[in-house]
């Protein structure tokens, strides 16, 4: 893990090992698919999932303050409590947690690299047993606008010419795969990009075993080929925002940019806003290739 | 020969009242019975044809009529078990019985089986997607016009 800016927000699956049922540390596994958990689980994690307990089931956005505290009392987590995320999808929805958490402004996040994969590809042992949780004590502040962009910001953004990175496949960056022919529609009622937004898919991130690529690759990737800049505000979006805060992670803490944004609301509303400006094709300013 | 809908209702009796862990416990259960693809399906997976593509994981479906009735073969894989679950019960429901069973299901089955809220919005949306793609599966095949159809 050297290189990384802040190497110590990733621990590995033997740290995890050895953590499990340590009172200070609570793991957390938060999935694409709920029943890999019910499946099984880490030895002493929470599941907590991205859907159901980090989203509000009535307005679009996250669970309020009180609902985040409330989360995370019933999780055995405390103000003070180290929480490791991890899960399937090459931790996707883990760094979706990761990031609310941060959202929240709780100090001590951490991921462990490689997520259910790298566990698995090692032979390590799933458990079906749920952990008995000790409610823990928390209060939370307002969430943190500096790691979130909504809308109008985005829009502000655009405008000014500032840095955005559109981490989907280059098939709905470009404005080709919307839905398929015959196929429900995904959501979206008009396909391309954010004009100005370079297309970085978020799997050139990860290894083959789920980890992280090193810091050079990563360095290579989002500042030499792309030219992106650590001290430029840069906002990363992608479908519904969880891959996309996989990228968000890699940035901010991974390359130590200074100042990056996930933007939740993603294709799924900027796809569907009135009056927005949007660019078909493979370049940023929808211009011939 | 219980119809489909006698048999999608059973499911739901045995789903409704369980709670949300015993719900994902039950899928499961279903997930782990469905079969392996015959050789004469399997052969056919590297085309790629019938992958769902609404599904971010690897999911087939080879929706046949044959003589005794609808017959749904299926590949899931195996991070994704919610699927396998839901593609089994229905692979179970419509074993041997006529296309316009079939289409009688309802889409909303993973609201009545109480699904919907353990799974989250978007999810359920994935799933219903399965069920529409196995039903135009089935009607294509039933009407040669429609052999063309997706």
């Amino acid at each position: 893990m050297a290189g990384y800016a802040n190497p110590e927000v990733l621990v590995s699956t033997e740290w995890v090992a050895e953590h499990g049922h340590d009172p200070k540390v609570r793991i957390v596994e938060s999935n694409e698919d709920r029943a890999l958990y019910t499946q099984g689980h880490v030895a002493g994690a929470v599941e907590i999932d991205w859907q159901v307990d980090l989203q509000d089931q009535v307005r679009r956005d996250y669970v309020d303050r009180a609902g985040f505290e409330k989360l995370c009392r019933d999780n055995g987590i405390s103000n003070d409590t180290t929480v490791v995320f991890y899960g399937d999808k090459n931790n996707w929805w883990a760094c979706y947690a990761f990031w609310v958490f941060k959202l929240y402004g709780h100090p001590d996040c951490r991921i462990m690299n490689g997520g259910r994969k790298k566990w698995q590809l090692e032979g390590r042992a799933w458990s079906t047993d749920r952990p008995d949780v000790k409610p823990g004590h928390y209060t939370a502040p307002e969430q943190d606008g500096s790691v979130r962009a909504l809308r109008d910001e985005v829009l502000k953004h655009q405008k000014g010419g500032r840095p955005l990175v559109d981490v989907r496949s280059p098939e709905e960056y470009c404005g080709d795969r919307l839905h398929m022919p015959d196929y429900p529609n995904e959501g979206a009622l008009r396909g391309g990009h954010i004009p100005g937004a370079v297309n970085i898919p978020w799997p050139l991130s990860v290894n083959e075993d789920g980890t992280f690529k090193s810091a050079k690759e990563l360095e290579k990737l989002y500042v030499k080929e792309t030219g992106l800049k650590r001290r430029s505000p840069t906002i990363a979006y992608c479908r519904i925002g969880e891959r996309s805060s996989l990228t968000w992670f890699v940035l901010t803490f991974l390359l130590g940019f200074a100042k990056v944004k996930n933007y939740d609301g993603s294709w799924m509303e900027w796809g569907n806003c009135v009056g927005v400006p949007v660019v078909k094709g493979t370049t940023p300013d929808g211009s011939p290739a | 020969m219980s119809t489909v809908a006698h048999r999608i209702d059973a499911i739901v009796e045995d789903f409704v009242d369980l709670e949300g862990r015993e719900k994902l416990e039950l899928l499961l259960e279903f997930a782990a019975r469905l079969p392996a693809l015959p050789p004469h399906i399997a052969s056919q997976r590297a085309s790629g044809d019938h992958r769902v593509h609404e599904c971010q994981t690897p999911v087939y479906l080879w929706p046949e009529l044959t003589a005794d009735g609808a017959k749904l073969h299926a590949e899931v894989a195996a991070e994704a078990p919610t699927v396998m679950g839901f593609v089994a019960i229905l692979a179970e429901a419509v074993e041997g019985r006529p296309v316009d069973e079939v289409l009688m299901i309802r889409d909303d089955l993973l609201e009545r089986m109480g699904l919907a809220q353990v799974l989250g919005i978007l999810r359920t949306r994935g799933l219903r997607a399965i069920l529409g793609h196995i039903k135009r599966g089935l009607l294509a095949a039933s009407t040669p016009t429609l052999k063309d159809a997706p």
